[in-house]
Parts: structure tokens; sequence; C-alpha cells
């Protein structure tokens, strides 16, 4: 592999993009500025003299608005892309430490039927060489009767916040586990507004979601198109009847909550 | 049909033509003078069109053509040949559903029996689809219904069917044959039983890794009495329980039964069962592998001996819930087996190696990363034959254990000389391993690696995978499919256009850096048609520079890249045989989209017959 030039410099200055001929694109020295003109930017303009990895990231944090991920690197939005001081530095992925990603759609690329095979009985077994043959029969009396678990995708939307986001309830077994998650995938984007409107920029946990003591408050719209409080009725149940999730400001609560909703007696906590 | 007897009875079948249809002996054409000389006798009646004759021999020719390839290639040749390939062409494949309307069908080919039809992307697979995107199977079967009375086989591949489908194709087609729903849904156990019970002459139902609903129809009992032609049975992803006494007098009733594969609700003495009624079977899904639960005050059944009688099992899969005290039943098998699928047992080292070790003949192998690196080495050991090869993850995460690696894909590459296609999930991978296998496995033609964490370099050395990836597309000289992962830079994908010359299909994920990559792909890979790319920084220059592609493209998919809506529609506009539908991630268009410019999902093709009509809301099509 010997002879292919790495040609990290910003700017394919030399590269022709078209095949001699063809005219689908105007191929000039401006080539760069053009292509950065369409990529899409959270944030100030201009001072970017920033090099090919550092694009790359750039395109990543992009695309991580749409993403469930929870690269670390996301939390760069806050006016100020690349500022060593973050939790990640501006160095090429190589080194980026990623601290329990969430999951991203469709990552791994495994089909839905594949994903559950540790909640199945065999899970109990094998990889045990210990085990041999003495598997105690005493485990599952009945058969599990899962149905396919596919990922469960809820969208959820935050005030304030113009990006949705999806959480696959399926990956989580409790309220707790809801609202952590729900703090991750928003503590950024929030921030990252309240840099743009009010200059604050530093992030705050979202804490107090589901007790009404926090400046939020998670709710739900379920399938009879009911807008309730999270956290009243057992998880399972919840996870069933869930169509959409909102985070709201707590001083909202009962004027959000009031159209379309027959069960209000359910918000007098 | 041996080519000779064939070819004597062409020749038999022209002189005969010719005795009855003499070409005039005034005929200017040299081709009706070599025939008269060649038959001997001819009368001075009035003669056929030269152009007959022709046709009849092509006829007689095409129809020992089954390639689709060459008959592509014939019906190009001029209108003559193009009119007698399309009344000759018995099987259809259509690569995608949405290439050209059913009405082209079934105006150019008159008398179709088998349809193969795909529809949804693969990535659609992963949750990066929206529901109800289409790929029904609605118009095609009416279509179809009324053109084609004589069709026996249909195959589809993510297709979105539905009962009532099921139901039509049941009632139009009297001399059906094979049915096969490859990932498909939309249906359920109802629609299945009513091509269970219409269907006479079935011999091929199978189902494979399609959703079906669970209607609570008994559907097993819906196969009519009496023998049955059945060959061919697969339900192993039917989740819902059957009932057992119907199926085993189905099978008692289906002497040339040689493929069964049973879902998980088949339990291991069931499973017995019905190996005892029918030891001329071949290919077996085992279902659950696992005893009922209910206490037997009997002798527990001879699993070993009922594999023993089954003399001709080569191909075995299910062990959904495998119990491994049962698993060495399987042993006086294994040393016929071609094919084992045991990707849905968590199967130890341990457990696995008394029995690999007796499968001499393994060509296909299915396994979770439970084997470990050392599974892997007693596969190399024994399975010279080993043609096949997939790894999956029994904990599909990015930050799970990782018990399969480099070491694993060195050893089978070093012990399988003779690999072809390899899907291998890993936590974590080096180049040095990836060039081993490039090098000791020259015969691959499909080399999908994954490795789970994103972004995750050599793990060995810190570098990107761009030489690993590099050393295959250069040594692999078959390469015709490649899927990559892990940290990668544009230069992987230089050397991808450089020496890829016969890539099919590409897929990609959270790789690259800039549009170049892109572009050494679009520009260097000739024969590229089907190219999905995820989570990668290409934009719009990207896209512009595979201009001069997408109308040999079956399809390209982008997701979650740097596409600009005005991007898109440049190529739109640029191409009007090739279809640019656009749709974000989510399904319905709420206040949830970011911008309007930015573009969530590129889906492109080419067509015949223009933007499909059946689009849903939430998909432009520019």
């Amino acid at each position: 592999m010997e002879g292919c030039p790495r040609n990290r410099e910003i700017g394919p200055k030399l590269l022709d993009l078209i095949p001699q001929g063809r005219k689908w694109y105007q191929e000039d020295k401006n080539n760069t500025d053009q292509e950065k003109k369409l990529e899409l930017r959270l944030g100030p303009p201009g001072g970017d003299e920033e090099d090919h990895s550092a694009i790359k990231k750039k395109n990543t944090e992009i695309r991580n608005i749409k993403k469930e991920t929870e690269d670390k690197s996301f939390h760069c939005f806050n006016g100020n892309h690349f500022s060593p001081s973050n939790k990640t530095t501006s160095v090429p992925h190589i080194s980026q430490k990623r601290t329990a990603p969430g999951p991203v759609v469709g990552w791994p690329p495994v089909r839905s039927f594949r994903k559950n095979l540790a909640s199945t009985s065999s899970s109990k077994l094998g990889n045990e060489s210990s085990h041999g043959g003495q598997i105690n029969k005493s485990d599952d009396g009945e058969k599990q009767v899962e149905t396919k678990k596919e990922g469960m995708f809820v969208k959820i939307n935050m005030d304030g916040v113009p990006i949705g986001r999806k959480v696959d309830l399926n990956a989580y077994n409790s309220y707790e586990q809801l609202s952590f998650v729900v703090d991750k995938l928003f503590r950024g984007l929030l921030a990252a507004q309240r840099d743009i409107s009010d200059g604050q920029g530093e992030e705050k946990s979202i804490i107090g979601l589901l007790d009404g003591k926090g400046e939020f408050t998670l709710t739900y719209e379920d399938n009879e198109g009911d807008k309730m409080l999270v956290g009243d009725v057992p998880w399972q149940m919840f996870v069933s009847s869930v169509k959409r999730l909102r985070v709201i400001k707590s001083s909202e609560i009962s004027s959000a909550l009031t159209f379309g909703c027959s069960k209000q007696e359910k918000m007098m906590h | 049909m041996t080519e000779e007897d064939s070819s004597a009875k062409m020749s038999e079948d022209v002189e005969r033509y010719l005795k009855l249809n003499p070409p005039c002996s005034s005929s200017s054409s040299s081709s009706a003078v070599a025939f008269a000389n060649k038959s001997g006798t001819f009368k001075s009646s009035s003669p056929p069109c030269p152009e007959h004759v022709l046709e009849n021999v092509l006829e007689s020719v095409l129809q020992f053509l089954t390639s689709r390839c060459d008959r592509n290639a014939v019906s190009l040749v001029c209108k003559s040949w193009y009119r007698v390939e399309a009344q000759t062409r018995f099987e259809v494949f259509i690569g995608n559903c949405y290439s050209l309307s059913p009405a082209r069908l079934t105006h150019r080919f008159k008398g179709l029996r088998s349809i193969v039809l795909k529809g949804k992307p693969r990535f659609a697979d992963f949750n990066l689809m929206p529901p109800n995107w289409g790929a029904q199977f609605a118009p095609w079967v009416v279509a179809t219904a009324k053109a084609y009375p004589w069709l026996e086989k249909v195959h589809l591949k993510r297709m979105f069917v539905t009962d009532d489908d099921l139901a039509l194709l049941a009632d139009s087609f009297p001399g059906f044959k094979e049915l096969t729903l490859v990932c498909c849904e939309g249906f359920g156990t109802s629609g299945i039983a009513v091509v269970a019970n219409k269907c006479r002459q079935l011999k091929v139902l199978d189902l494979v890794e399609s959703e079906v609903t669970d209607d609570e129809v008994d559907w097993i009992s819906c196969f009519p009495e009496g023998e049955s032609p059945l060959e061919s049975l697969s339900f192993d992803c039917v989740e819902s329980p059957i009932n057992f006494n119907a199926l085993e007098g189905l099978v008692v009733r289906s002497p040339f039964l040689k493929k069964l594969r049973t879902n998980r609700f088949v339990s291991l003495e069931e499973l017995h069962r019905l190996m005892v009624r029918a030891p001329q079977l071949t290919s077996l899904g085992t279902g659950s592998f696992s005893p009922d639960n209910a206490p037997q005050g009997e002798q527990l059944p001879d699993y070993a001996a009922a594999f023993l009688a089954c003399k001709s099992i080569v191909c075995l899969s299910g062990f959904r819930e495998f119990r491994p005290e049962y698993l060495l039943a399987i042993s006086p098998v294994c040393a016929n087996l071609t094919s084992l699928n045991f990707s849905y047992a968590n199967i130890s080292p341990h457990m696995l190696n008394p029995i690999i070790r007796n499968c001499h003949n393994i060509r296909v192998f299915w396994a979770l990363d439970s084997i470990r690196d050392e599974g892997l080495q007693a596969v190399a050991a024994t399975c010279k034959e080993l043609r096949e090869l997939r790894i999956f993850p029994f904990d599909p995460r990015e930050d799970s254990e990782g018990p399969v690696s480099g070491v694993g894909l060195q050893a089978i590459s070093e012990g399988c000389r003779k690999l072809e296609s390899i899907l291998y999930f890993c936590q974590r991978m080096t180049n040095e391993a990836v060039t081993a296998m490039s090098e000791n496995c020259p015969q691959l033609t499909v080399f999908r690696l994954c490795i789970m964490g994103r972004h995750r370099p050599d793990h060995v050395t810190g570098k990107p995978m761009d030489d690993g990836f590099g050393a295959i597309v250069k040594n692999c000289k078959k390469l015709t499919r490649l899927a990559v992962s892990g940290l990668l830079t544009d230069e992987a994908f230089s050397y991808i256009g450089e020496y890829g010359k016969l890539i099919r299909t590409l897929s990609v994920a959270f790789a690259g850096n800039s549009d170049k990559a892109l572009r050494y792909v679009l520009e260097g890979c000739p024969k590229l048609q089907k190219l999905e790319i995820r989570d990668s920084p290409f934009g719009d220059a990207g896209l512009r520079s595979g201009m001069h592609r997408y109308c040999n493209m079956r399809f390209v998919w982008l997701s979650s890249c740097v596409l600009s809506l005005g991007g898109c529609r440049d190529v739109a506009q640029a191409l009007p045989n090739v279809v640019v539908e656009v749709f974000g991630s989510d399904g319905d268009d709420d206040d949830d989209t970011v911008t309007g410019d930015y573009v969530e999902t590129l889906y492109l093709y080419r067509s015949l017959d223009g933007p499909r009509k059946d689009a849903p809301k939430f998909v432009t099509i520019l």
C-alpha cells in the first residue's frame, strides 16, 4: 500500500471531481468553501482553521443531533466547538473515549430477532464449561413466551429544544433508567439552546423528572391519545401503552396535560 | 438431457420443421439456402419468412439459456431476438420492485412461471427505514394473477405481503408450487393457512426470517388430506405455537419431504417423533432442542438413535433453546453435515469441540461468538471444506465483551483455505489478521467484517483499519461483496476504488473523512450495483461524483450523512431515469426535523416507469 499519499490538507486542491468533459459541478479552487457551505452547522460561523479530523468530528456532531448517540463529543456544542477543556479532545477519534454510549438506531447491524438471545432460556446455559451436563432443570417451568423484541423506539421532545430524539424503551427496565437517559439525551441540547438564547451555556443535569420537583417533568401520550405524567403505572404497563414522550416545564404541567385529557385526577400528586 | 442429446434433438426439430415448411429455392437469404442444402429435399411451395425459421430455432436454443445475464444479452441483439427471448423466459428476477411497474412486466413477458421480487433495501432490517415505506406485493399479485395463470413459483424478499395478497395468490394459480418469503412482513398465520389449504400442488413453503403475525389460526391443519407433494416446509421464524399432531400427520403423509425447519415451539421429544416419521429428511431445523418439562415417567427417547436413523441429514439448524446435555445426540450425522447453523445457540468452545471435530465436510457454518476464538480454532482445525462462515454476536452491543477477535479470524484463514464468504462480528480487530485472511483465502467473494465499536482502530497498533481492508480488495481478486467497519480514513476507500473492480455490493458505516472517499468508490468500482452508506461524512459533492453511475446501479442508500436537499435535487434533475427519494427516520412529518434542508436519508434507484405512486407522505420524491 505504499505510494498512496495521505493527503490530509484541507481541500482537494488537485482533485478533479468530474471526469473530463462533464460539468456536473463547477470545480474551482473554492471547492472547499462550497463544500463547507453545504455543511450544516450549529454555532458561530467562521474561524474554521481545523484540519480534516476536526471537520470529520464536526460532521459527526452534526449527525449526532439526529441520533441517540452518547458520544461525549456531543457536548462540544457550547459555542466553542473544539475547546480542549471539553470532555473529549479535538484529537481524532482514536483517543476518543466513549463512556457507555447509548444505543444508536440499527447499530450493530443485527436483525431484531437476533437481539435478545441473552434473555431466552439458553442464556442460562452455555459458556460455563464447569456445568457440563449438570444443568439445573428447575429453571423455566414454563416456556418463555417472548415476542420478538424489536427496538421499541418512541419519540421524545423537550420544551425549548427544537430537535426531537428517540429512545428505545426496550432497553430499559425502570423509570429511573429512563429518567437517566433523558438527562443524557437532552442535557447538551438544552445547554446549547440556552447558550444560543441567553449566553448561559453551562450544562446542568436534568433531574427530578419523575417527582415534579425538578425544572422539568416527563410526560407521555398513550395509545388513546391521553397525556399523562410518567411514573404512575407499572413499567411494563407504561411500555405497552406509551406512544410518545415529552419533557415539559414543571411549571406548565396542568396546562400541558389538560388538552384532550380525561384523567386529570392522575395529575394531582 | 446431455448436450449431445439436446443438440441432436434440436437438429431433428429443425429438419422436421423444414420438411413441413421448406424454404423457397429463390430465396436470397444465404441461411435459407444453407438449410435447403442440409435437408436435401424440398418442394417448391410458398415459403414462410426465413425469420420464422430463425425464430423457431432460436426458441429451441433459448430454452437452454437460464442465466438471466445471458438472456438479457440475447434480448438486445435485435427486435426479433427480443421477442423470442420474451416468449421463452420463464423465470424473472426483479432486484428492486420499484424499478418497473407490474404492467411493464406483464406486457413484455407472456409466459412466466417463476418470479423473484425484492423490495426494501437491506438497511430497512435495522430500523433505518420508517414503517409503511412501501414494497407492497399487492399490485404485483393482482397483475400476475391475470397475466400468468400458470405461475408456479414466487420468491419475495423484504416485501410487504398481506393475508389478502396470499389469498389472491392461492386462488389465482392452480399449479402453484413454491412460495418463499424472506424477510417479509404484513401477513399472519391466516394468510399461510389459505396458501396451505388451496395450493394443492404446493411443494415448497419456506418462511425465512419473516415476521408472521399470530392470528391464532391452526394453519398446519389446513393442509389438505391425502398424500402431500410437500418437499420443503420452513417455519422457524413463526413465533407462535403450532398444532403438533397436525404437523406429525402432515409429515407422515409427505413422502417427498426433504427439508423441515420447525420453530422453537417444537420440543425435543416432538422433534424425535418427526424424525422417526421422516428418516428421508436432508435438512432439519431442530426447533427448540429442549425437552418439554412435563416429567417423563417412561424412558427418555433415544435421540442419538433418531439422528443415526436419519442418514440423509446434511443440514442442521434450530437449537433455539438448546440443552447442552442433548447436543451430542447429533453426533451420528456430523460426518455427513455440509451445513450447520448454531447461530441461535449460546454454545461454548467446550460444547462445540466434540461436535465440530467430526464435521469434516462442513461447507457452511453459522454460530454465535460464544464459541470464542478457541472454537474458531477448532473449526479451522477440522473444517477444511468450509466455504461460508458467519459469526453473530451473542450480545450485540458496542461495549460488550468480545469473545472473538483477530486471533479467531486468522486461525480460520489458515485452516479454511477454501473460504468464499465470511460475516464476522467482533469488538476488536487487527490489520494483521485481516491481511492474513486476504492472503490465505484467495477465493473470497464476500467479506463482511463488523467491528461493533464505532470508529475502532486496530487494537494493537492503534492505526486505522485501512491497510487490512486494502489488503482484502487487493488480494481477493474475486471479491464481489464488501462490508467495512472500524476506523477508516479516505485511504481505505482509495484502495477499494483502485482494486475493487468486481465489487457489486458495498456497505459502509461510520467511516471515511470526506467526499473523496465516496468519489473513489463511485469512480473506481465499475461493477458497483448496491451502495449502502450510513453515518459517514459524505455530502453533496460526493453524491455528485457518482452521477455517471446511478443509471447503472440498482440503488444507492445514504443515511445520516451530510447531504442537503439542494444536492439531492441536482441529482434528481440531472437523471430523469433515476428516482430520488428523501425521508427522515421518523416516519411522519412532525416538527422534529432539524432544518428543511438537511437530508436524513437518501434512497435512489433507477426506474423505467418513473416515480412510484404509492409513496407515503413522509417520503419526498425529488
